[in-house]
């Protein structure tokens, strides 16, 4: 008797010293650290709301989990709640194994019901006008095969499928939101409980000040390694930094390379220099005959010095971009393709041959008609410095430029809405697949994302070729050429690729670094270092 | 007097009603739409629903009479952009303004009488330089300069107070919590409002100090004391009344930038958005609020006109 206690003593010694030792050598995070994090204005909680857009797309992308992710080695499409698909071999369905066992934040369990209605009731009905819908404009219906396996049913091939579905598109509850006449609109959802399958579940909603998010102890993937995540509400740039600098913020996304300075020497701070598929370009409007003539447009790139441009604009942060296809997509970016270096000369030339020629003022004239361009511009990031350089260059060819600025909705509205503009600066952020239809296809001029109202059938045809394709080797040779037809067509002027950048506090560890969209898709692995 | 006060709300009132017209137009006016709708890359369709959703497909004067009969029943509408009624929208923020607008105004009023009462006393002696260049300062640098380079120093360089926000996660209740987030917006706000309150204080003061019945009063042996205290700041005050009238509503409508700069959830950053994103709701509710603060403040201060100089009667 006396033995066995003993035995048992020394046991639960030994046992507690494996245990303290066990957690000290398992655990160089803090388990119940809190992340806090930024956000510049209050977010709605449903990815799919009409105008959730910066300012809720980090918290959601936490909260709601999407069928796919972003691998965070090469961006291509990783598991998320589909484990694994397949599409059919005419490319006209796609279906997707889901992954089992995962329960929403209330603990009701997930299923391919609820992926149906995300997509078939939100999505796809028309009257609600979700948010980024235009993503899915070849999807007709998602049919429930069994709990556990969706089929995406398309009305034309769709490659990019699996890209878009990790492009901001969360899977709603069917059980909360099914019974409301506009799901979009619950206010209690949105503004207050949201219910996702995400690492984190939000815990507190102060209106204007911030979003505390708690971990999800039942996550799918485990329990998320950080205690809680605080977005706080900090509208001023200036402000997100200046508490970067004093640790009151762990991450913060740069808009603006000038903040950085006195940033880049501070050792608690890393500075992340990443890519995501952006560009800035010019968009000539092609309903203006002027600018069909491919030889204007070359010269019009020609004309603008876009290393200037990049060293001034952004201090460097950037690289000359030569498509809609950024280096980041290593499998489909070819850097071979026409280039068009700083040579007003070769300006000059080309828009001789196109009928220009200088007038009296210095002007550019055709048919006595002086080469005028109007070119509003909007009160955004970096718009307004980069247009007036352009001006500059163009000037300097003959080319007279007329500047309008204008504050950002007005400019909206006249450039993109209406389409009321010969030329003009902006970008566009894509998801990283190399489908660029909705920003190049004819059905897109006018009224959708083909902003200068491009219209090129064969362009068309080789766009439809990728969509059709089923393997990634015809994919790459189909958007090579298409990458090489557009640096030759020139339907925007392309100018550069920023540099994405942010500031993480050392502490901060586990989170991917290839870019910002695919990190928050793997929050569950982030963790703070002791 | 309750007459007068009477006729001053009635009044108030048909200005409230012009004031919610002649905005219910401009907005409309103004290029752009509601940012759920109308942003890069929503497509045409998808700008239509929305907009249909929000009733915007329908002529303005139908619009501006269902506004109308909505606000008669107390109901202000919906945001568009954050699918919360304005009501519970302009009550979330118009306390945070409150706050900082009470302990603005209280700092103001508070430095600004005594700093322009010290500088009269200290007439074209160094007090009242020093009064007058800082003064001087106050009135010309920029207030959201101003609010960087104080979080630049006091939060960042001393860690001594919060950089944004109105408390700390977790920290509701603390009261001293509180005043540390308060600190730095209220004083921003005070530096660059007082400097009005002191010019004017100083030279009210100065015309009164000089004035017959002060020296009768002198020659009579009272002590200077209670020649300023009793005697002169009291006539002085109807001037200072009127621009503390004034930085009221400035304050009560909400400071744009310093609420920005300092995060700080209050009526003016609620504006600003609201007009950046064509939330036509919100603005004509913030509008019609801050239109309703004016006209109280301005009958308050009328009303206080008449206490402190009896000569002035609203009969």
């Amino acid at each position: 008797m006396k033995g066995i206690r003993w035995k048992f003593g020394i046991g639960a010694v030994l046992l507690v010293g494996m245990l303290s030792l066990g957690g000290g050598m398992a655990q160089d995070y803090d388990p119940n650290a809190n992340l806090n994090l930024a956000t510049n204005a209050d977010p709605t909680l449903n990815p799919w709301t009409p105008g959730a857009v910066v300012e809720s797309n980090l918290i959601n992308t936490i909260v709601f989990d999407q069928l796919v992710r972003y691998s965070p080695k090469d961006l291509s499409p990783a598991p998320g709640l589909a484990t694994s698909w397949k599409v059919a071999p005419d490319g006209l369905s796609w279906v997707f194994n889901l992954r089992k066992g995962v329960t929403w934040h209330d603990g009701k369990p997930f299923t391919a019901e609820d992926v149906a209605f995300t997509f078939n009731d939100v999505v796809l009905n028309k009257k609600l006008g979700a948010q980024n819908a235009g993503n899915f404009s070849k999807l007709k219906s998602v049919e429930v095969v069994n709990p556990s396996t969706v089929r995406f049913v398309l009305n034309a091939p769709f490659s990019s499928l699996p890209y878009y579905l990790a492009y901001y598109a969360g899977i709603l509850p069917r059980h909360i939101l099914s019974s409301s006449e506009n799901p979009l609109q619950v206010a209690n959802f949105n503004k207050k409980n949201p219910i996702g399958t995400g690492a984190f579940r939000v815990a507190e909603f102060v209106p204007g000040s911030y979003v505390r998010l708690v971990r999800y102890e039942k996550y799918w993937g485990g329990s998320p390694k950080i205690n809680s995540i605080v977005f706080k509400i900090v509208p001023d740039p200036n402000t997100q930094m200046a508490q970067a600098i004093s640790g009151e913020l762990d991450f913060v996304g740069v808009s603006n390379p000038a903040l950085l300075a006195g940033v880049e020497r501070n050792p608690k701070l890393q500075v992340l220099r990443q890519s995501q598929n952006l560009y800035y370009f010019v968009a000539l409007n092609q309903n203006d005959p002027r600018f069909r003539d491919v030889r204007v447009r070359q010269a019009l790139l020609y004309a603008i010095d876009r290393k200037a441009m990049i060293d001034s604009v952004v201090r460097g942060y950037g690289t000359i971009a030569t498509g809609p296809i950024a280096p980041l997509q290593k499998a489909f970016y070819v850097k071979d393709v026409a280039q068009y270096p700083y040579s007003p000369e070769k300006a000059k030339q080309l828009l001789a041959q196109a009928g220009w020629t200088p007038g009296p003022d210095g002007v550019l004239q055709k048919d006595g008609k002086p080469f005028e361009i109007d070119m509003p511009t909007g009160q955004f990031g970096y718009l307004v410095p980069a247009t007036l350089l352009v001006q500059q260059y163009w000037k300097a060819i003959g080319v007279k430029a007329n500047v309008n600025v204008m504050e950002w909705n007005a400019y909206i509205q006249k450039m993109f809405v209406n389409r009321q503009y010969e030329a003009t600066l902006a970008w566009w952020s894509t998801p990283p697949t190399p489908d660029v239809t909705p920003y190049y296809a004819s059905s897109a001029a006018d009224k959708g994302n083909n902003i200068p109202n491009y219209k090129n059938p064969d362009l068309d045809k080789l766009l439809e070729e990728g969509l059709r394709a089923t393997g990634v080797q015809e994919q790459v040779l189909t958007y090579r050429r298409i990458q090489r037809l557009l640096a030759e067509q020139l339907p925007y002027l392309y100018l550069w690729y920023p540099d994405i950048l942010s500031v993480r506090n050392e502490r901060v560890g586990g989170m991917a670094d290839i870019n910002t969209a695919a990190a928050f898709q793997y929050s569950s692995d982030w963790f703070i270092k002791r | 007097m309750t007459a007068y006060i009477l006729r001053r709300l009635l009044q108030g009132g048909v200005v409230l009603l012009l004031i919610s017209a002649v905005t219910f137009l401009l907005i409309n006016l103004a290029p752009g739409g509601p940012t759920s709708a109308v942003s890069l890359g929503r497509t045409a369709e998808e700008r239509e629903a929305v907009l249909k959703q929000y009733g915007l497909d329908r002529p303005i004067l139908v619009r501006y009479l269902d506004w109308l009969g909505g606000v008669s029943r107390g109901d202000l509408g919906k945001s568009y952009n954050q699918g919360l009624p304005v009501a519970s929208l302009l009550a979330q923020r118009m306390g945070n303004t409150l706050l900082l607008a009470l302990s603005a105004l209280a700092l103001t009023a508070v430095l600004g009488v005594g700093l322009g009462v010290l500088s009269a006393l200290y007439k074209n002696r160094w007090p009242d330089h020093l009064i007058s260049s800082l003064a001087t300062v106050g009135m010309s640098v920029p207030a959201f300069w101003l609010g960087i380079v104080a979080i630049i120093v006091f939060a960042v360089q001393f860690k001594w107070l919060p950089s944004s926000g109105i408390f700390t996660v977790g920290q509701e209740f603390s009261l001293a919590d509180r005043l540390r987030h308060l600190a730095m917006p209220a004083g921003v706000l005070a530096f660059t409002l007082m400097p009005n309150v002191i010019r004017i204080t100083r030279s009210a003061l100065l015309e009164v100090l000089t004035s017959d019945y002060v020296r009768t009063a002198r020659a009579k042996g009272v002590s200077e004391q209670v020649v300023l205290l009793k005697h002169t700041l009291k006539n002085a005050m109807v001037p200072v009344i009127a621009i503390l009238g004034l930085i009221t509503t400035v304050l009560f409508s909400g400071s744009v930038v310093v609420e920005s700069v300092f995060g700080w959830a209050g009526l003016g950053r609620l504006a600003i958005e609201a007009a950046n994103g064509r939330d036509y709701p919100v603005i004509l509710g913030v509008t019609l609020l801050v239109g309703a603060i004016v006209v109280v403040v301005n009958l308050l201060v009328d009303v206080l006109y008449a206490a402190v100089d009896p000569r002035i009667n609203h009969g």
